[in-house]
Formats: structure tokens, C-alpha cells, sequence
């Protein structure tokens, strides 16, 4: 079985989920396309231990899991607090910014 | 090859014989509520907020749920090269639950485990 | 599968992050078990104590190099140095986040965060007094992942002090007690591009992985060396974790969340930012490209002039356009990031210590500088606009000329440490071969000089606006802080040379 293809499924991924960042407006599904990239690279991870046949990179996969979960809690408790502040989790309504 | 497809035909059977079962049997009376997304997904943002009522510990106890939940990941590959680890592998778990069971602690005083 | 062998671990060449880790640790505690009315003070004794015994610890430790936790970290020269200098940021952020004098109306920090804006939730809090305590746990957490990022000796531990930095500063943007939808969408603004750019990082990371078959800094130079493996891999996986990095430094093109971010948050968080954030991230790209990519330098070099260059015009530019001085500030820190680039692009040994030594002295005068942002009042809170700025030096002659003094630190004139730090960094630009980079600096840096100079001529020359901002009394904390950053912009002005030789023996990197 080459294992090459799942680096290209990874590399899929990873482009339909910074795609997602840069083109979707809300803010949970703008984070949600993040995740998937995260997700993504974790799949080249674990598909490059494989073919170098060490663990350091199930061992990464692993790291990466759990920071994501961290980014996950302050993320969506970021995100709550100006959705309930203005009640909508669009980016686009985020402007008070622009100069 | 003949229990899978016993177990299938089981389960199958199962899932239209309560599909029509319920459907038989319930009561039907629709409401707002039931047309709503169910469980996970985004509301409809301008009708979902009476006042700025958000409801919010459900979302509390999921994300530390969340978090706790992910440090397993960690026990793990320790639990299974327990005995090569050894004692470094015990302290510097050890050390890594002190410092998880520190924020517990917080969460725990805080009020991050009561319902209301 | 092989045996195990327990990587040794120099727990005391790890004494300064063990005291920060500790300070973080006991700061949450202190949050869940001591009453409220003392929580304040006794967060604030915490992170001062962590910090005092971290730059103590490296202090003690000067002179060291190791490689410990398995190759996992080096403590060298240039990290002992910048973990100092972040020590010192930390101080005086601290200093100045713990400001509550009634000049200050209590704080920078919002009663409580989960209450919502305008809520009679948010005015019952204001009233009681009540402030975020969490902010000292949170700080001194950030404060740890950037003593650990330029010590990171492989790209793992690299990645995870890059969110362990980060994580609490998108929160810390959106504590703000005033302006708060502003704070919120900073945070929000900052925490969706942090990811954004994190996810780079770690794609970077994958593919390195893939390029060396390991993440040590080392074992991925060994690998371009002998030059058999995956080009592809590598170049690809460069620039992915180049954008990551880029990010956090604030380089043009990835430079657009610094003024929105700096402008939105917190002002003493805005400090910790601008100065230890950058010192830390600096950190650690020069030692990924001093330590893994050296041999690849002309490679990669040509695309860093590019960065270097853009970031330099794009910051010098549009910082001449802004009428808000946080704004301004915000983009002078971009146009800095491309004077230090010019320090990295060299990859010598003098554009290493002219680096370290411009991050010192940048960063201290930046803390200064954002510290007297917060004495500058109107009834609703900071005030920022340059018209209101205007005869601000004459009604109150003191904080005109110690905001001048930071002026004109940044923008470089002699006798201020300004000077002294681009003079280095540009000097071994030249030795490394960087002239016409060189060349751009110092014509952005007259652009740059132009609205610094703007910025005092309108202090010291035009007539005060009616009704202006009201000057603050400084609490003895804000006070101190900015006066270690005055003390610190004259000394490296005026006598340079023992800190230039601290810089000079730091070098090179231990891997």
C-alpha cells in the first residue's frame, strides 16, 4: 500500500481548511477550519512516523491533540463572550477596528 | 460470515421496527422547540436571544470536560511502557498530575462544578 | 523496541522557568484559596517574587551552556540573555498591571470577564471594586512559554511554548475594563490569527518532521547536510514554519493583527506584547535559522530580504499615517521587527548579539512608553487621539519629556540606547553582506524619525486643546516601571558598552 496518498489527503485538508478560514464568516466555523487543519497535520504526522518507522511523530500527534483541545476552551470562551456581547459571532460584524 | 449477517438483519430490523413503531404509537404534537437544531450546531442568531439570556452551563461543564479529558491522552503511552519507564516515567507523571489536579482545584473553588 | 534510558534532566540550568512555572502555579492557588480581598495583593507578590527569582536565577547561571531534557532545551549565552531581558519585561509589566490607584480608576482590568458590556452585572462589579485577579496566573503563564520558546531546542517543545504563550494572551486582549467591545474584538481578532498562523507552524513542523525523521534542531541541520533527503519537504516545510514564526514577530505581510490587536487590548498588556513577545518569538527564530538553516542561506535569504524590506517600508508608512498614538506605536513595533530582521538576515555572529542587544533595548523602551499611554486621560479612559495629545508637554513638562525621551529612543537619535541597538544591528548587516538592506533601513528609520518627532513637536509647540486630558498621577508601581525604562534608554545611550559585551559573549548558539 503506498503511503504516500495520505500525505496528499493531508495536504487536501489542510487546503480546504485554510480555504474555510479565509472565505467562511462565522467565527465558529472559521475556528472549526482550524481544527481541521490541525487535524490535517496530525495525519502527516502519524503518516511520517510510519514511513520513517519511529514514534516521535505519533508521539507530536499526540501534543498537538491536546494544545488543540486547550485552543478549543479559550477559543470558544473568546468567542462566547463577544457573541453574548453582541450577539452575533459574525466577523464581519467585528469592525469597530477598522481605521 | 453468518452471525455478522444475523447481527445486521438485527439491527436493521431494530431501527424500522422503531421508526415505525414510534411513529405508530407517539403522540404528535409539534412545538418551536422540536424544529430547532438538536444538540450541536449553530442557532439561528437573531431569534435565539430573549433579552441577553445565554444559556451557559451547558457549555461550562463541556469544555471542562474538554480539558480534564484530554490530559488523559498523556496516561496513555506511560500506562503501557509502564515498567520501562520506571521511575522517572513515575515522577514525572506524578508531577504532571499535581500540576492538572492544581487547576482542579481552582475550578473546584471557583464554583466550576456546580450546576447552579 | 529499544530500552528506555531516563534523559537526564540539569533541573538547575532550568531554575528560571522553574521559578516563573512555580509563580504561575502558586498564582492559581492563591485564586482558588485565599479570600478575596487579599487575592490582589498576594497574585501581584507572587508574580513578582517568580520574576526576581528567575533574573537572579539567570544571573547565577551566566556563562552556562547545555543541552538538557534530551536535547530538548539549550541554555546558552543567547537564551540566558533573553530570558533575562524577559524577566526584566516582566517586572515592569507586572508594575504595570498592577496600577489600581484611583488616578487609574481602579485598573485596567475588567471586574469580571463573564459579565456581559453595559450590564448592570459589569456596574454592580465596578462598584464592589472587583478586578480579574486571574490576569497575574495568566501573565506569568505567557511569561513561561517565552522563556522556554528560545531555548527550544526542537521543534516539538518549540511549538508547545509557542501556544503556551500565546493561549493566555488572547485571553488577556479581552480583558479590558474600558472599551470593552473593543478589547473583545482584539481578542477575538488576535486568538482566530493566532490559530490561523499556529496551524502554519505545526504544517511547517509535519513536514520538517518528514524532511529529517526528527525535530530536533540539530538532527534537521545534520539532515541538510548531507543533502539526501526530500527537498521539497524542506523547503516547504521552511516556509510554513517561517509564517508561524513571522506571525508572532509582527513582519509584514503577516503584520495586519498588530495595530487592531495592540489598539483593542488592555494598555499594560499591550506593553507585555509588544516588547516580551517579541523578544521571546526574535528568540526563537534566530536560533531556528542560526541553529537548523544556516548552511541553506542562500535559500532562504532572498525571500528574508523581502520580509525584512516590506516589513520596514509597510510599518515605516503607515505608522506616518495613523492619528491614534497607540495605533502609531503599534506600527512603529512592525517597522522595528523589520530593523531587527536585517540583524537575523546577517547570520553572523555580530547579527546575533547586534539582535539581542536591539531586542533589550527596544522592548524596555516600549514597556516605557505604553506605561505613559496609561497616565494619559480622558473621563472614559485612555486617551489615545493624537489632537488630544496636543500641548500635553507644556501643561504637564515631566511625562512630555519622558514620553519624548521614549520618541526619541525609537526613532534612533543618539545618546538614547535607540541609537546605540541600530547602530549594531546595521553594522552587521553591512559585515554580513546585507548593504542594500542596510541602506533601506536607514531611510525608513528618517520616515520613522518623522512622526516620532511629529508626535513631540506637537507636545512641546502647539497650543493645549481645551478641555484636554487630564495627566494621572502615576501610582508608585506605573511609576516604577517607567522609570527602570527611562534609567535603562539613558545608560544604553550614554554607556552601552558592558551590556554590548554581555550581547557580544552570549553568542553563539549551544546546540
Amino acid at each position: 500500500m503506498r503511503v504516500d496518498y495520505y500525505l496528499y489527503l493531508s495536504a487536501v485538508l489542510f487546503t480546504i481548511g485554510a480555504v474555510g478560514v479565509l472565505v467562511r464568516r462565522n467565527a465558529i466555523v472559521v475556528f472549526m477550519c482550524i481544527e481541521l487543519m490541525l487535524n490535517a497535520v496530525n495525519l502527516s504526522l502519524v503518516t511520517f512516523a510510519r514511513m520513517d518507522g519511529n514514534l516521535d511523530g505519533q508521539i507530536i500527534a499526540f501534543f498537538v491533540m491536546v494544545v488543540a483541545a486547550a485552543e478549543v476552551v479559550i477559543g470558544l470562551a473568546i468567542i462566547m463572550s463577544i457573541f453574548r456581547s453582541r450577539r452575533s459571532a459574525s466577523v464581519d460584524n467585528a469592525n469597530l477596528l477598522k481605521y | 460470515m453468518i452471525p455478522i449477517v444475523v447481527l445486521a438483519v438485527l439491527g436493521v430490523g431494530f431501527a424500522v421496527f422503531s421508526i415505525i413503531a414510534g411513529s405508530l404509537a407517539g403522540p404528535k404534537r409539534f412545538n418551536k422547540a422540536k424544529l430547532e437544531s438538536y444538540e450541536c450546531g449553530i442557532e439561528p442568531s437573531p431569534q435565539a436571544f430573549r433579552g441577553h439570556r445565554f444559556p451557559v452551563k451547558y457549555y461550562l461543564t463541556a469544555m471542562l470536560f474538554i480539558v480534564f479529558d484530554i490530559e488523559i491522552i498523556f496516561l496513555y503511552p506511560w500506562a503501557v511502557a509502564f515498567n520501562k519507564l520506571g521511575m522517572f516515567g513515575l515522577v514525572e507523571m506524578i508531577l504532571f498530575i499535581l500540576a492538572v489536579f492544581v487547576v482542579y482545584a481552582y475550578v473546584w473553588r471557583r464554583g466550576g462544578l456546580e450546576w447552579d | 523496541m529499544s530500552d528506555f534510558h531516563s534523559p537526564s534532566i540539569a533541573y538547575t540550568a532550568l531554575a528560571p522557568m522553574l521559578c516563573i512555572g512555580a509563580a504561575a502555579i502558586v498564582g492559581v492557588l492563591i485564586d482558588a484559596f485565599v479570600p478575596r480581598a487579599l487575592r490582589w495583593s498576594a497574585q501581584i507578590a507572587a508574580a513578582l517574587l517568580g520574576l526576581v527569582g528567575a533574573l537572579i536565577a539567570v544571573a547565577v547561571l551566566a556563562g552556562t551552556h547545555t543541552v538538557t531534557a534530551d536535547t530538548a532545551l539549550s541554555i546558552d549565552g543567547p537564551t540566558l540573555f533573553l530570558q533575562g531581558t524577559i524577566a526584566v519585561l516582566g517586572i515592569g509589566s507586572v508594575l504595570l498591571v498592577a496600577d489600581r490607584s484611583p488616578a487609574l480608576d481602579g485598573g485596567a482590568f475588567a471586574a469580571q470577564a463573564a459579565s456581559t458590556p453595559g450590564s448592570a452585572d459589569e456596574r454592580a462589579g465596578i462598584q464592589a471594586g472587583r478586578i480579574q485577579t486571574e490576569v497575574f496566573p495568566l501573565l506569568m503563564f505567557a511569561v513561561l512559554g517565552m522563556m522556554i520558546f528560545p531555548a527550544s531546542n526542537d521543534l516539538l517543545v518549540l511549538f508547545v511554548s509557542l501556544e503556551v504563550l500565546s493561549l493566555p494572551l488572547y485571553l488577556l486582549c479581552g480583558l479590558a475594563r474600558r472599551r470593552r467591545l473593543l478589547s473583545q474584538e482584539a481578542a477575538v481578532k488576535y486568538f482566530l490569527l493566532g490559530a490561523f498562523s499556529s496551524a502554519f507552524f505545526l504544517y511547517g513542523l509535519a513536514l520538517l518532521y518528514g524532511y529529517a525523521g526528527t525535530v530536533s534542531l540539530s538532527g534537521i541541520q545534520a539532515a541538510t547536510l548531507t543533502g539526501q533527503h526530500n527537498d521539497t519537504l524542506l523547503f516547504l516545510g521552511l516556509g510554513l514554519l517561517s509564517v508561524g514564526m513571522l506571525f508572532k514577530i509582527g513582519a509584514a505581510p503577516f503584520h495586519n493583527w498588530v495595530p487592531d490587536v495592540y489598539h483593542g487590548a488592555p494598555t499594560p498588556i499591550t506593553a507585555f506584547m509588544a516588547s516580551a513577545t517579541k523578544v521571546a518569538a526574535f528568540g526563537a527564530l534566530l536560533r531556528v535559522f542560526y541553529v537548523s538553516f544556516a548552511g541553506l542561506g542562500w535559500e532562504w535569504r532572498p525571500a528574508a530580504w523581502g520580509v525584512a524590506i516590506l516589513t520596514m517600508v509597510v510599518g515605516s508608512l503607515f505608522a506616518v499615517t495613523q492619528t491614534d498614538v497607540k495605533r502609531m506605536l503599534a506600527y512603529s513595533s512592525v517597522a522595528h521587527a523589520g530593523f531587527i530582521l536585517v540583524g537575523v538576515i546577517a547570520l553572523n555572529r555580530s547579527g546575533l548579539s547586534g539582535s539581542l542587544f536591539y531586542l533589550l533595548t527596544y522592548s524596555l523602551t516600549t514597556v516605557g512608553a505604553f506605561g505613559v499611554l496609561t497616565l494619559v486621560r480622558d473621563p472614559d479612559g485612555e486617551a489615545t487621539h493624537l489632537s488630544r495629545w496636543a500641548g500635553l508637554g507644556r501643561r504637564s513638562p515631566v511625562i512630555g519629556s519622558v514620553f519624548a525621551l521614549f520618541l526619541l529612543a525609537l526613532a534612533g537619535i543618539p545618546l538614547t540606547s535607540g541609537f546605540t541597538g541600530k547602530f549594531a544591528v546595521f553594522s552587521a548587516g553591512v559585515s554580513g553582506g546585507a548593504t542594500p538592506l542596510v541602506i533601506v533601513g536607514v531611510i525608513t528609520s528618517a520616515i520613522a524619525a518623522f512622526f516620532y518627532i511629529r508626535v513631540i513637536v506637537m507636545m512641546f509647540f502647539a497650543e493645549p486643546v481645551a478641555d484636554g486630558p487630564i495627566v494621572a498621577t502615576p501610582g508608585g508601581a506605573t511609576a516604577a516601571s517607567i522609570a527602570m525604562a527611562v534609567a535603562v534608554t539613558i545608560v544604553l545611550g550614554v554607556f552601552p558598552q558592558p551590556i554590548l559585551d554581555m550581547a557580544n559573549h552570549a553568542a553563539p548558539f549551544y546546540h
